[in-house]
Order: C-alpha cells, then sequence, then structure tokens
C-alpha cells in the first residue's frame, strides 16, 4: 500500500513497466529481433497477458484487498465474455458497438457478483472458496447447457473488433493499446481506491473482521462493494478476452483451472499488491503462452522424434513446474514476490526494524521513509 | 439380452437407485478422506482426489506387471479370458493390497513435507500448497498415463446376480462395490470409536493443543489420519477403475469435488455424514441423468453444494459450532 | 530521492532514444522473412489420443514435401527452399484441442510472411476460429479432416453462416474431405441398411459432433423413416454414462449413434453400453475411426457389440485408383512401413495440394497461392481425381463404412449417397 504522494511522476516500479510497455510497438527491432529468433510475435501474445492482468486485479480486490478467498472469478470472466458474445455478434439482432458493449460487459458481472455475493456474506474462509468454487463450475455448466443462448461448447462467434479498421487484424498495435490503456486505467482507479475510505475499509477487513466491526465498519457493504468492483473488473477482462479471441471460446476455458490459475498469479506476485498482481501474471502466463510454446517449438526443430513422449515437451512440466512454485513460495515466501509492504510486515515482522511501515494516514511520509521502501522493490 | 419383463417406471427408478447407490459408496469412500482430514487439521486436501488418481495408476502398473494388456504393452499378454475366477478375485486383491499402503504413503508424504511446516501459519498456505501438490500429482499421473483416458482391465464381469425376472440388476461390479467399500467404512467407524489410536483422533480433532498436554503425539496422530484418507482413496481407485474401466490424469479432480461436494454436505468432519454425503451425490448423479438430463448433472450436484453452504454449512449431520475468534 | 528518480528516468530515456532511431530505420512493424524460403505450416492437436492420427497426417505432408525434395522452382525464376512447420493446437494438460492455442497458431501464421500454407484444422471447432483471421491475412487453408458443414456450406449453419468466417468475402479455406452432409446421410443410410428400426443419439455438444449427430437425426427421420427415440448431448468431462444409457436401454434401441470424437468420451460411451447390458450396436463418424479409439475402450468390449465408423474417403488398404497405390508405395519406402491410420491419405493430399496451388501460383505471393488453391480442378489424387467447388469444398462423395474386428478397423463397404 503505497502513501499518497510519494511517487508524483508514477515513476515507481510500477509506472516503470507501464511506460516500458507503452513503449515497446515504438522499436520494431525488438519485435523483429524476437521474432527472428523464436518465431513468434510478442506484440500478438501480449494484449493477452494484460487483459489476465486486468482479471488478477479483479480477483486482487476481493483475495488481496477484502481477504475473501475467491475460487470463481473465471464465472465473471465468462460473463463479461458472453455479454460481448450475446451483445456483438451476428447471432443476435443487438449488435452494438464495442465502446458501449464493454461496460456492458462490467456492469453485468458487477450485478451478477452482487447476486453471489449477497447470500455468501455471513460464509467465512473455505466455505465461503468452496460457495465461489460450486459457482465457478455451476456457471459453466449452465453456459454449456442453454444451448439456445450461448451456442453451447462452439461458442458465441465471430466477434467483431472495435472497429471497421482493418489495422485491428493487420496489425497487432491497436489491440496492443486498447488492452493496454483499460489496464492502465484500472490500475489508476485501484491505486486511488486503495487510498481511499473503501480501500483502507476492507484491508481492516482483511486484518480483522471482529475488530472493524466493533470500528463500526459495516463487513457486508464492504464485502458486497469488493465483490461488485472484483466481479466487475472480470467482466471487462471477459469483454477483452472475447474481443480478442473473437470468440467467446468454449465455457471450458472459464473452468476452475482458469480460476485457480488467477490465483497462482496473485500469490507468486504477492496478494493485494498491484505490482505483483501484474507481474505474477506476466510470469506465469508468459511462461505459459509465451516461453513454453518456443521452448517446445526448439525442442520439436531439434528432436523431431521427441514430440511423442510427453515428458521430452516442456509442456507436460507445466502443472509440476506451477505446483512446486505455489508449495515454495508458501513455505519460504508466504508474501509472494512482488508484496505490499504491509502484507510484508505481518508476515515477517522481525524484519520490520530495517523496513518501517508506511502509515495508513493520509498524511505525507518522510522522504527518507520513502527513499528505503523505494529503492526495495 | 432379452426383457423377461417389460420396463416399468419403478424397475427403471429401482435400477437407477442400486446403480446410483454403488456409485454414491464409491465417492464416499473418497469422501472420508476429505472429511477426516478436515476434521483433524481444518484443511481441505485438495490433492486427496489426486491421490485416488494415482491409486488407480498403480493399480494399472501392477497389473501389467503381472502380464495384462495396458499401458501401452499388448505383445504377447494374458488374455482376460483365460483367466479363472479365483485368478482375477487375487489380482483384485493384490491391487488393494498395494494400492491401499501406496495412497496411504504418498498421503502421509504429502503431509510430512508440506502441511506440516505450515501447522502454525495462516489458514490460506496450507490451502494454497494443497492445490499447489495437486497439481503436482496431475502431472505425475500425466506422465505415467498419458492425457488420453487408459483402458482398465475387466477383471469383473456385468453378469447379472438377481434373476431375469425381477427386470432389475444388481451385476458382480455392483457387488464388488458394496463388498469392498461398506467392509472398509465399517471398519474405519469401529477404528474411530474404539481404539486408542481413533480415540487420541478425536482427541486431538477437538483441540490440538489440550490433546498434546495430555501426552498425545498430535503430529503422528495427523500423520495417521492423512496415511488411512489416503489408503481409503487408494482402494477407492481400484474400485472406481474396476467399476467404470477408464483411468485418466483428470480422474482425481472430478471425483474429488463430486467428494468433498459430499464431505460438506453430510457435515465436514463427521464420518457418518461422508458417507451420507456421499450416497445422495451418487443417487443425485444417476437420478439427475435419467430424469433431468446427462449434462446437467454437474450443475445440480454443484448447485447443492452452495445451497447447502449457503443455508446449513454444517452440512446435514453437522452440529452448529462457534466460530472460533 | 534522486535514484529513486533517476533510474527510470534513464530508462525511459534509452528506450525513447532507440525507439526513435528505430522508427526512422524501418518502414513498419512486420518482419520481413527470408526471400528464397516458403513455408507450409500444419495446426494439428499434437498432444492428446487424437496424436496417432495426426503423425499419419503430419508423416503424410512429409513424404508429400520429400517427393519434390523440399525445394520448389517457380515460374518467376526462384528456387525456393521449402520449410514445413508442424503446429500443435492442444495442450499436453488438456489432451485436445483449445482456442487459445488454435489462435495463436493462426497468428504466428498470420504475422510469418513466408507461410504461403496453412494445413488444418484437424476439429471443425478449431477452424472456426482461424479461418477469419487467416482470411484477413490471405493465407490458404486446407484441412486434411474437417467435416462441419456450416464452414463452407450456405444454409447449413446460422443465417451469418459461412460469410462470418470470410470477413474479406474472399474464400480462403478448402478441404479435401467430404463434408458432414454427405457422412451423416451415408451414416443413416447404413443403419437403414443394417435394419435398423429405432435409433438413440447422443452428440458430445461440439460443432462437428453435434453437427453431425443433428444431419443423421435429420436423415433417418426424413428419409429412411428410421425412427430416432431421442437425442442428448453429454458432457464430456464426466467420467462414466451408466445412468444415461441405462435410460437408453429402456427404451430398446436398435443403434446407438454417437457423435463426437475419440477425444470427447466414444470410447467410455461404448463400454458403458457394454456394462449395462445393452448389445445393439453402435455407430460413430470418422472422428471415432483411429486406433486410439479401439485403445480406449478396449479390445475386448468390441466383440460384445459391433462398433461402425463412417470415413470420408476410403481405408488405406482400399485405395486402387488414382495417385492412391503409388502413395502407399513411397510413404512405405519413406517412413519403413505402410501408414497406420486412413487419415495419412488426406495429409498427402493436402500437401499435394499446397505444392500444387504454389507452382500454380507462380511466385511467392499468398493472394496468388490462395487463388490458384480454390481453382485446384480434376486434381488426381490418391482417392481419385476431384475438384474444389465454389465453396473451397471437394466434389469427392466416396465414404466407407468400418467395423471393429480382433483390435482394428476392418473394412466393410464402399458406400455412395443414394440421391
Amino acid at each position: 500500500m503505497p502513501p499518497p504522494a510519494r511517487k508524483p511522476f508514477g515513476l515507481s516500479w510500477e509506472g516503470g513497466i507501464f511506460l516500458a510497455l507503452l513503449l515497446y510497438p515504438l522499436f520494431p527491432m525488438f519485435e523483429r529481433g524476437l521474432f527472428a529468433a523464436t518465431g513468434r510475435s510478442l506484440g500478438e501474445q501480449l494484449p493477452l497477458v494484460f487483459i489476465f492482468a486486468l482479471l488478477a486485479y479483479g480477483l486482487n480486490v476481493v483475495v488481496g484487498y477484502t481477504g475473501l478467498l475467491h475460487l470463481g472469478i473465471a464465472a465473471f470472466f465468462a460473463v463479461g465474455a458472453y455479454t460481448a458474445g450475446i451483445f456483438s455478434t451476428a447471432a443476435y439482432a443487438f449488435q452494438w458497438p464495442f465502446w458501449v458493449v464493454l461496460p456492458l460487459g462490467a456492469l453485468a458481472a458487477a450485478g451478477v457478483g452482487l447476486l453471489l455475493g449477497a447470500p455468501t456474506l455471513r460464509l467465512r474462509g473455505d466455505y465461503l472458496a468452496l460457495v465461489t468454487l460450486g459457482f465457478g463450475e455451476v456457471t459453466k455448466f449452465t453456459l454449456k447447457n442453454v444451448v439456445g443462448i450461448t451456442a453451447g461448447s462452439q461458442g458465441l462467434s465471430p466477434i467483431n473488433p472495435p472497429t471497421d479498421h482493418p489495422a485491428w487484424s493487420d496489425d497487432f498495435r491497436p489491440f496492443y493499446y486498447l488492452t493496454l490503456g483499460v489496464l492502465i486505467l484500472a490500475a489508476l482507479l485501484l491505486r486511488n481506491l486503495e487510498r481511499s475510505r473503501l480501500g483502507r475499509a476492507w484491508i481492516a477487513l482483511r486484518e480483522d473482521e471482529l475488530a472493524a466491526n466493533c470500528m463500526g465498519l459495516n463487513p457486508a457493504k464492504l464485502k458486497l462493494a469488493a465483490f461488485a468492483l472484483g466481479s466487475g473488473l472480470a467482466g471487462l477482462a471477459g469483454v477483452l478476452y472475447a474481443t480478442r479471441l473473437t470468440s467467446t471460446a468454449d465455457p471450458n476455458a472459464y473452468d476452475f483451472n482458469r480460476s485457480i490459475f488467477l490465483v497462482c498469479c496473485l500469490i507468486v506476485g504477492g496478494l493485494g499488491s498491484r505490482l505483483g498482481a501484474l507481474l505474477g501474471v506476466m510470469l506465469l502466463v508468459g511462461f505459459d503462452n509465451i516461453l513454453t510454446p518456443i521452448i517446445d517449438g526448439a525442442i520439436q526443430q531439434q528432436f523431431p522424434d521427441a514430440g511423442g513422449k510427453i515428458f521430452l515437451t516442456f509442456t507436460g512440466w507445466r502443472l509440476a513446474v506451477f505446483g512446486l512454485a505455489l508449495i515454495l513460495m508458501m513455505r519460504f515466501r508466504p508474501e509472494g514476490l512482488f508484496p505490499s509492504s504491509r502484507v510484508k510486515h505481518e508476515l515477517h515482522p522481525d524484519e520490520a526494524v530495517s523496513e518501517p511501515v508506511e502509515p495508513i494516514t493520509m498524511g505525507k511520509t518522510t522522504g527518507e521513509v520513502a527513499a528505503i521502501d523505494g529503492g526495495k522493490a | 439380452m432379452t426383457f423377461a419383463v417389460e420396463p416399468t417406471f419403478w424397475t427403471a427408478f429401482l435400477q437407477q437407485t442400486i446403480d446410483g447407490l454403488a456409485f454414491g459408496a464409491l465417492i464416499a469412500l473418497i469422501a472420508l478422506g476429505y472429511t477426516m482430514v478436515y476434521g483433524i487439521v481444518e484443511l481441505i486436501n485438495f490433492a486427496h482426489g489426486d491421490v485416488f488418481m494415482l491409486g488407480g495408476f498403480l493399480a494399472l502398473t501392477v497389473l501389467v506387471l503381472c502380464g495384462l494388456e495396458g499401458l501401452g504393452v499388448d505383445q504377447n499378454r494374458i488374455k482376460l479370458d483365460d483367466l479363472g475366477l479365483w485368478a482375477k478375485a487375487g489380482l483384485i486383491a493384490l491391487c488393494l493390497l498395494l494400492a491401499m499402503p501406496f495412497c496411504g504413503a504418498i498421503n502421509f508424504g504429502i503431509d510430512y513435507m508440506v502441511y506440516r511446516p505450515l501447522r502454525t501459519a495462516p489458514r490460506l498456505a496450507p490451502l494454497v500448497s494443497a492445490i499447489g501438490v495437486s497439481f503436482i500429482l496431475m502431472n505425475v499421473g500425466l506422465f505415467w498415463g498419458g492425457a488420453q483416458d487408459v483402458n482398465f482391465p475387466k477383471l469383473v464381469s456385468d453378469d447379472n446376480l438377481l434373476p431375469a425376472d425381477t427386470g432389475l440388476r444388481l451385476t458382480a461390479k455392483n457387488a464388488m462395490v458394496f463388498g469392498v467399500t461398506v467392509p472398509l467404512m465399517i471398519a474405519l467407524t469401529l477404528f474411530v470409536r474404539f481404539t486408542k489410536l481413533g480415540k487420541a483422533m478425536r482427541a486431538t480433532a477437538q483441540n490440538p493443543t489440550a490433546a498434546r498436554l495430555m501426552g498425545i503425539n498430535t503430529d503422528a496422530v495427523i500423520g495417521i489420519t492423512f496415511a488411512i484418507g489416503g489408503a481409503l482413496a487408494g482402494a477407492g481407485a481400484v474400485v472406481f477403475a474396476l467399476d467404470v474401466g477408464t483411468i485418466s490424469y483428470t480422474m482425481g479432480f472430478q471425483n474429488g469435488l463430486y467428494a468433498f461436494t459430499a464431505a460438506v454436505l453430510g457435515g465436514i468432519g463427521r464420518i457418518p455424514g461422508a458417507v451420507l454425503g456421499g450416497l445422495i451425490i451418487g443417487l443425485v448423479r444417476y437420478y439427475g441423468s435419467a430424469y433431468v438430463g446427462e449434462s446437467w448433472t454437474g450443475a445440480l450436484i454443484f448447485g447443492i453444494l452452495i445451497v447447502i453452504l449457503v443455508f446449513r454449512p454444517t452440512g446435514l449431520l453437522g452440529s452448529p459450532t462457534r466460530e472460533k475468534v | 530521492m534522486p535514484f529513486r528518480i533517476t533510474v527510470p528516468l534513464v530508462f525511459v530515456v534509452a528506450f525513447a532514444s532507440v525507439g526513435v532511431g528505430g522508427l526512422f530505420l524501418s518502414d513498419g512493424v512486420r518482419s520481413k522473412g527470408k526471400p528464397d524460403v516458403i513455408k507450409i505450416v500444419s495446426s494439428l492437436p499434437r498432444s492428446g489420443s487424437a496424436r496417432g492420427q495426426t503423425d499419419s497426417i503430419v508423416q503424410g505432408i512429409k513424404l508429400a514435401l520429400h517427393e519434390v525434395n523440399h525445394q520448389i522452382t517457380l515460374t518467376d525464376g526462384v528456387t525456393y527452399k521449402l520449410e514445413y512447420l508442424d503446429l500443435d493446437d492442444a495442450t499436453a494438460a488438456a489432451g485436445n484441442w483449445t482456442i487459445e492455442q488454435e489462435i495463436a497458431n493462426a497468428n504466428q501464421a498470420k504475422a510469418d510472411p513466408d507461410v504461403m500454407a496453412y494445413i488444418g484444422t484437424y476439429n471443425s471447432g478449431a477452424a472456426k476460429v482461424s479461418m477469419p483471421i487467416l482470411n484477413k491475412a490471405g493465407v490458404l487453408m486446407i484441412s486434411p479432416a474437417n467435416t462441419a458443414t456450416s464452414l463452407t456450406k450456405p444454409g447449413w449453419g446460422g443465417r451469418h453462416e459461412p460469410q462470418c468466417y470470410r470477413p474479406t468475402g474472399r474464400i480462403n479455406y478448402t478441404r479435401v474431405v467430404p463434408a458432414d452432409d454427405v457422412q451423416g446421410a451415408v451414416a443413416a443410410q447404413w443403419a437403414f441398411e443394417l435394419q435398423a428400426k429405432q435409433v438413440y443419439i447422443l452428440d458430445d455438444n461440439e460443432l462437428y459432433g453435434k453437427g453431425i449427430a443433428d444431419l443423421f437425426h435429420m436423415t433417418c427421420e426424413e428419409r429412411f423413416g428410421i425412427k430416432v427415440l431421442g437425442q442428448e448431448s453429454i458432457d464430456s468431462k464426466q467420467q462414466e454414462f451408466k445412468p444415461l444409457l441405462q435410460k437408453i436401454k429402456d427404451l430398446k434401441p436398435d443403434m446407438i449413434y454417437f457423435g463426437g470424437t475419440t477425444q470427447t468420451k466414444a470410447g467410455q460411451v461404448f463400454k458403458d453400453m457394454i456394462a449395462v447390458g445393452l448389445r445393439c450396436p453402435m455407430m460413430g463418424p470418422d472422428g471415432c475411426y483411429e486406433t486410439a479409439m479401439i485403445e480406449s475402450a478396449g479390445k475386448a468390449a468390441f466383440e460384445t457389440a459391433p462398433f461402425y465408423a463412417t470415413f470420408g474417403g476410403l481405408p488405406i488398404s482400399e485405395l486402387q485408383t488414382g495417385r492412391g497405390p503409388q502413395f502407399v508405395k513411397n510413404f512405405t519406402d519413406y517412413f519403413g512401413k505402410p501408414p497406420t491410420e486412413a487419415y495419412a491419405a488426406y495429409g498427402y493430399e493436402c500437401g499435394l495440394v499446397a505444392l500444387d496451388a504454389i507452382r500454380r501460383a507462380g511466385r511467392k505471393d499468398r493472394d496468388a497461392v490462395r487463388e490458384a488453391g480454390l481453382a485446384t480442378r480434376d486434381f488426381v489424387g490418391t482417392i481419385g481425381t476431384w475438384s474444389f467447388d465454389a465453396n473451397g469444398d471437394t466434389d469427392s462423395k466416396t465414404m466407407s463404412v468400418n467395423v471393429v474386428k480382433d483390435g482394428e478397423f476392418k473394412f466393410v463397404k464402399k458406400l455412395e449417397l443414394k440421391k
């Protein structure tokens, strides 16, 4: 939780990453060099990373800020994607423009989030996790079975790009900037929210619900707000995802594996930390969608006969790598690789001497504290 | 096959009930592992379903080593038809005898290596680690059997044990499922209720600190609980493989979800609850397929999970507990 | 404080200067490729149980390239090196094609200017997502296995199909197998010849499986007067289907038709059919016509009840016209053993069509190759002489029906569609 006005130009590590990403398409030599080396276009892949980062932000609001373990975020992702499918494919009469569908998807997902949130307010911990898991699965089965509306396993397609301009398919840059732009806006929104009354109340709720309640906070309202915002961001990501794929994909794209994958990203990155969510997604999605195909391609070129054995492919090891990462993180660095300073302090209170925790008040921090903190990440 | 009796609504219903109960007994066996572990360390052991899955692959490997076809080895193999009833029964017993300690050991090992160091950590930590373990075990299963469905030798026939004029079928497979699961459940209940170790388990579940103060080695008790849960999953795996005839590396995930839905439904932490929950889930799966629609059964089962958790979080047999602060 | 701002600032300035320099030195982001290389890519499910089948297809493609020594001299005077890229649209964990993987493959082909032909896809659902992408890029697609009618034929799918797969209005998609309007009808005809009076239909709820099941349903009722007792979709993530087949058993069907693939649990459905004591024949489409189907259900199961699979073409043993015999001989010479799966012939056919299109185009130009590909007429292939029609479909209508016997598929009969 960064203190206010600490980094006036936004040039924290987070800002730096966003800036680098903004500048990347301006350097064709990077794109070409990578393409020549790997045969794959990074620019085509990154929008998917941004979309998942947005989804991770949404999940982070519920799991990271508010501390409610949510194992069904994919359902809200699906709501966004299917909103895009229903309101923009030729199969339906609506065919609304993308700019209307985008907020609509977010609103629809937020609404569903409230619907799920309301009855589950009194549940805690494991039980809430199970309800969200069950909800995710029920959503998946429903999407599969109401064939008349969702086209079942075939998915709704094709979803047209935001405008008719041919550049949407000729070039990677329009999508790149669209998704990155939405992601940055979401990051700015969350940055302000973290410092707001609501953001601080969420954290109080996460730390101790009973105490927060005694201090006059209304847990029910706060949880609902977290559910609505988290689901809304997930829905936004869903619309972008479906638009990017030009299809809602099939309902299996929104199953438990997707939800748990996002939880993994957050945990590896650092729960409750925006930077953590971003880097966690970059790390895991990058591993999954960018690194493994490249390595597998190289393996295939070198040893054309190796493909028959699953343990000779890199993708074959994917689950083990993720599993091991989760276990090791939990054992040795439960705060994640890029934790928010607050979580870090909670888990390693003894190190607090060298690393002062920032006060959550709105007041200005001293330059000294900020400097130490800024050099750390 | 000809029908001696025209199928009526009621014979069809009874038939689905028999098959559903058999499936439910299987789910109950897996659910017991979830519920015992939750009862004692309050952890949803996500990896339990995958321990079950590995048990299936071990059983298949045992059979292949004994000379049967499978896992891509099909040259000069024993034909199933050449095996007598006793040889088949012996092979099943061998599978059970090896799969149970194998799965028990895996589950014990997981607890020892992964969960034990996290005993005092926040509750999210073991839960996430459990998901991690589940991934690793799935990967092991993927290497073991490949991504596709693997056929499991048909050691038990589908012959009907009931006279044909009843219009009902109770197959040898059904009998085998009940024959393995019911005694195991009874044995477990007796063990937990009447042995010293069982008492220690109940004490640890109730209050670990007090149990430790009373001289109980709680770490050992927890380890044994994991081992027993794993052994039950191993038995479940053999029975499942024989009954369904197919194993795959994803079967742990699907059946694991059903099983812990069953555990929660019955009241997580309660052994009779897991059995009741398992049977109900089995019946829901079969009635759902017969009367609602095959593709809706998954939604039905998870719908029940949600409804139970929201309106009666303690499950059917659980007693309300006070929130620990 | 100074440290905190300077580091990112230096970073930014460095980036910006390189970037501006880069923009001046180049004209656009696209990579240029190699001037004397033509690439042919394939996108098939290479992980999971379809592998046996796709191995054969890939071997067929490799054979076609091997026969021309991996090079081709065009009328523009350049001798191009032919490179082949074998892409996987499945993942090891899914064991089946995934939409993201297929889109990544299509994007990769699109972004690589050397790619002139895209051989794929195996699953019709996958074609649905890569077709629009490659259509915009103008890359010729040749599918060795897609049979869903709505991909090419107007009037079979939604009213926006198939135009929605052709956003540029031009056609870039072709297939060398007959589509399901032929296969579904022929399957119904076979059910009729087996004297089935009433059938039950199951499908896997995917584009291909549901599509062919619907066509079978329609033809049974309308053309052959076979009673359809019901049609239901299964969830292919389920482990077993006993309650469903128990229910079907009480309806006493003469045959069960499963619209789906081995990867969507055809084997398990067959096994459960036997487990509940139902002994009628089961029939599946070409997606079940592979060795993996026999492995997944276990050889013993097929001795209890017959399993028929229709196939849009002829099995390897029956290839006696056109280039068929020569193909089997060359294949055996090159790989040391005859093809194991029937689709090898279609992999080979795709490779030949691609090479032929490139040759007739006469230059390394996607649009010329695409047009030449669609203009393929009177092509002498492994199952006889055929042409692409205006939709990019083959006009070949040869179908066969096969049955499992002694642990492998045996040819039963060549079927011609009766008008």
